[in-house]
């Protein structure tokens, strides 16, 4: 309990992280709440850790994914509209970050695989065009809408008010995914040759990325 | 309600004991006959390699406490029906003060068995330089407690349980020194450390614990490698790590996450080990060694994070030369 009110006033600078004969400064954070309850006992403590868990997971290989986009269409005129989507992925992954470091969470070991696959896929998708790049975008944000509500569910049936503050940053997150995926379908995602079995591949591989980062 | 947490605390018990008869029966009565002889030794070690049974070790001392409390004749099964019965009787005496201490209190005073094997081990602490690591110990904490000595009958793990208890004790007093450290720096009442510092510090702190018990601590150390075991020390040492880790201001997310706790597992694994064999004043030469790792982590992680500089430096140089080159060869432009 001690340890939730230290963590809370303890904002981690990411950038200083690398440093081991820094002296450690100590900031406050702006914020006097945590998003997520301290937790009871270590049945809560595993079912937070895994959603955290897999959600950082989830944001660091979107993150991947769109960076991988980026390097093959940078400079074409879909070029923006991909930086602009993954800028706000960026932003989901730095209140990710903070999150985890608040609350001791382990990040998930598979993060280095989920940093190549990523942005492999983002790469390869976009070398079949913008249509391919969309339809890609499409795929992966629905897996992860998909993943979210679920999430949502589940808190939602523990107990409601317990999690407000967290239910409220995956409710939001997922309706910035929401976002992208239909942004992806209104530039012609579904127009790639092989749509249905681009999307299916990609999902089914979004579901074992899930279900692994959860337990690994 | 105090009837049926009699009935419980048997019931426990009685499953303990039930480890222990369920073991090759078709061997206890022989085992009995040749208590020294070479199929004794041969079950023993049958018993010890079985990871979720308890360590056979606990029923021949069961043997030796029940023959130093009553001459009765050295059968398995008289044994252990009189060990039955013994913590069944003890059983029956406990409830009566919990009786006395209930009162009007409604039991406010009622201990859970985990609260009391706690009580037991850490005062059988106290009788680990002269009896080891090992039941006996536990016997005579639990007698200095006012209970029989056949309450071990609760320990089914026997030693394994008294050395994760003591490291799970120290872990929790290094874990509030730490967190009162940390404090006293909030308040801006003390400075904060270097890091390499800090883990020095830390370290040493937490293998001063073991200094009381030095002599018996390869006792321990092994008992913890046994298979049984493994899965909770592994776990100890996971949670110390992470929190000297946690204290020390780490607050990372991505692999740094574990490289970080690896080196410190090392150094406090290879550590713990030099302290085992040393003689000098103090454990000096420990320290040292310990100085001398953490600064073996420091030099790696400048080294890296010189190497990845260099890396993105040269990187860069062969960008720029591979732009200079099609500018040279007239493939920028754009047709």
């Amino acid at each position: 309990m001690q340890r939730a009110t230290h963590t809370a006033l303890y904002y981690w600078s990411p950038m200083i992280r690398q440093c081991l004969t820094c002296r450690v400064p100590v900031q406050l954070s702006s914020r006097a709440y945590s998003v997520v309850p301290p937790p009871r006992d270590s049945e809560e403590k595993e079912m937070l850790d895994r959603i955290l868990r897999v959600d950082h997971a989830g944001e660091y290989g979107a993150n991947r994914i769109y960076a991988g986009q980026m390097a093959v269409l940078g400079r074409s005129r879909t070029g923006p509209l991909i930086q602009e989507m993954w800028d706000q992925e960026k932003k989901h992954l730095e209140k990710f970050n903070e999150i985890l470091a608040e609350n001791r969470v382990r990040p998930t070991a598979l993060l280095p695989l989920w940093n190549i696959a990523g942005f492999a896929l983002g790469a390869s998708s976009a070398l079949l065009g913008k249509e391919g790049a969309m339809a890609c975008t499409v795929a992966v944000e629905e897996s992860i809408s998909e993943h979210y509500n679920s999430q949502i569910r589940a808190l939602m049936e523990k107990d409601p008010e317990r999690y407000t503050e967290l239910l409220q940053v995956i409710k939001e997150f997922r309706d910035d995914e929401m976002e992208h995926h239909d942004t992806g379908l209104e530039h012609d995602a579904e127009t790639v040759p092989g749509y249905w079995l681009l999307k299916n591949a990609i999902q089914l591989g979004c579901k074992a990325a899930i279900y692994v980062s959860e337990r690994v | 309600m105090a009837a049926l947490l009699r009935g419980l605390r048997a019931g426990r018990a009685l499953r303990g004991l039930g480890g222990v008869v369920a073991a090759p029966t078709a061997t206890k009565p022989q085992c009995s006959g040749l208590r020294r002889g070479f199929q004794c030794a041969a079950a023993r070690l049958q018993d010890e390699a079985k990871s979720d049974k308890p360590p056979s070790s606990s029923s021949t001392t069961y043997h030796e406490h029940y023959q130093a409390h009553s001459a009765k004749e050295d059968t398995a099964a008289a044994s252990q029906e009189d060990s039955a019965s013994d913590p069944a009787a003890e059983e029956a005496s406990r409830p009566n003060t919990s009786y006395q201490d209930q009162g009007g209190e409604q039991g406010e005073e009622y201990e859970t068995e985990e609260q009391l094997q706690a009580r037991i081990l850490t005062a059988a602490l106290e009788f680990v330089p002269q009896h080891g690591w090992s039941m006996e110990a536990i016997a005579a904490g639990a007698e200095t407690l006012g209970l029989s000595s056949a309450s071990t009958g609760m320990f089914n793990n026997g030693a394994g349980d008294l050395v994760l208890h003591f490291i799970a004790q120290c872990n929790s007093q290094l874990t509030e020194i730490l967190a009162e450290q940390h404090k006293q720096v909030q308040l801006g009442q003390a400075e904060p450390k270097k890091t390499a510092d800090f883990l020095r510090d830390a370290v040493e702190t937490r293998l001063r614990m073991y200094i009381p018990y030095i002599e018996s601590w390869p006792q321990a150390m092994s008992i913890l490698l046994l298979p049984h075991n493994i899965p909770d020390s592994l776990k100890h040492l996971s949670t110390l790590v992470d929190d000297i880790w946690y204290y020390a201001g780490d607050r990372s997310t991505d692999m740094n996450w574990y490289t970080k706790r690896a080196a410190l597992t090392g150094i406090y694994n290879t550590t713990e080990l030099v302290m085992v064999q040393d003689s000098s004043p103090d454990f000096q030469d420990t320290w040292n060694f310990l100085d001398n790792r953490i600064q073996d982590v420091v030099n790696m992680a400048t080294t890296a994070k010189q190497v990845q500089s260099t890396g993105e430096a040269v990187v860069q140089g062969l960008m720029g030369a591979a732009v200079t080159l099609k500018n040279l060869t007239g493939m920028n432009q754009r047709r």
